[in-house]
């Protein structure tokens, strides 16, 4: 199942994210549940103002990071297709970064592993967004967790 | 002696002023051996060695796994894509 690509859709882009394309690839007959994340630009975070973030990726091992999370989530749950798609660049407010879809048979598993890839994703997956502040500030985040080799 | 050129991203790349950074160490040394050479011939980074992972051909290395010459080598810090 990990082998077939055709279930799996991964994207690294500088364009928008286009949702119904999402759509129409997890849909199919088999499946009776989709279940979509999708990460937007936020304004506002503990009082500061954000006016756009920008994305920047270790684009090659993000591409590799992705499909090994992928592969963990096709042996743990039944999936039948799944999608992750990632923005790179400016991200205008409201705007979507990131897009996370899994199709399954019955939705407890479309919930569960979409859940397991967009957390994961936030841990493992060498993108890192940097904040434009409306003071002018620029800041990139940090993540609080750092990420670990395969198998621990 | 082998001779790195480390790929830098985010914060780092920012500090450094650079994509990337130039490394020659002994032969066999560890990634925690060569992070922490690293940090000593880049004072820049030193403040962010404890939170830094060494990918190694765009995969995460255990500290222990000795570096080969011609390895892909980044440094990552924690990430925050999304």
């Amino acid at each position: 199942m990990a082998e077939d690509l055709r279930k799996r859709w991964i994207q690294l882009s500088r364009e928008p994210i286009d949702i119904t394309e999402a759509y129409q690839f997890l849909q199919t007959p088999a499946a009776g549940g989709l279940a979509l994340f999708i990460g937007t630009t936020r304004q506002w975070t503990a009082g500061h103002e954000t006016l756009s973030l920008t994305y920047e990726g270790y684009e090659s091992m993000a591409l590799k990071e992705i499909h090994r999370l992928l592969d963990i989530a096709v042996n743990r749950w039944p999936i039948h297709r799944a999608c992750l798609l990632h923005r790179l660049g400016e991200v205008p407010l409201a705007e979507a970064s990131v897009l996370v879809g899994v199709a399954t048979s019955h939705r407890p598993e479309a919930f569960e592993a979409c859940r397991y890839l967009i957390d994961r994703l936030k841990v493992q997956v060498p993108i890192w967004k940097q904040e434009h502040l409306a003071d002018g500030q620029k800041i990139w985040v940090q993540g609080t967790e750092s990420p670990e080799p395969p198998n621990s | 002696m082998p001779s790195f050129k480390i790929q830098l991203y985010s914060i780092l790349k920012s500090k450094l002023q650079a994509d990337s950074v130039d490394l020659e160490t002994q032969p066999g040394i560890t990634v925690s051996e060569f992070l922490d050479l690293a940090c000593e011939q880049y004072p820049t980074m030193a403040p962010y060695r404890s939170v830094m992972r060494l990918a190694v051909n765009q995969a995460y290395s255990r500290d222990s796994s000795i570096i080969q010459d011609g390895d892909e080598i980044a440094i990552i810090t924690p990430v925050s894509g999304g």
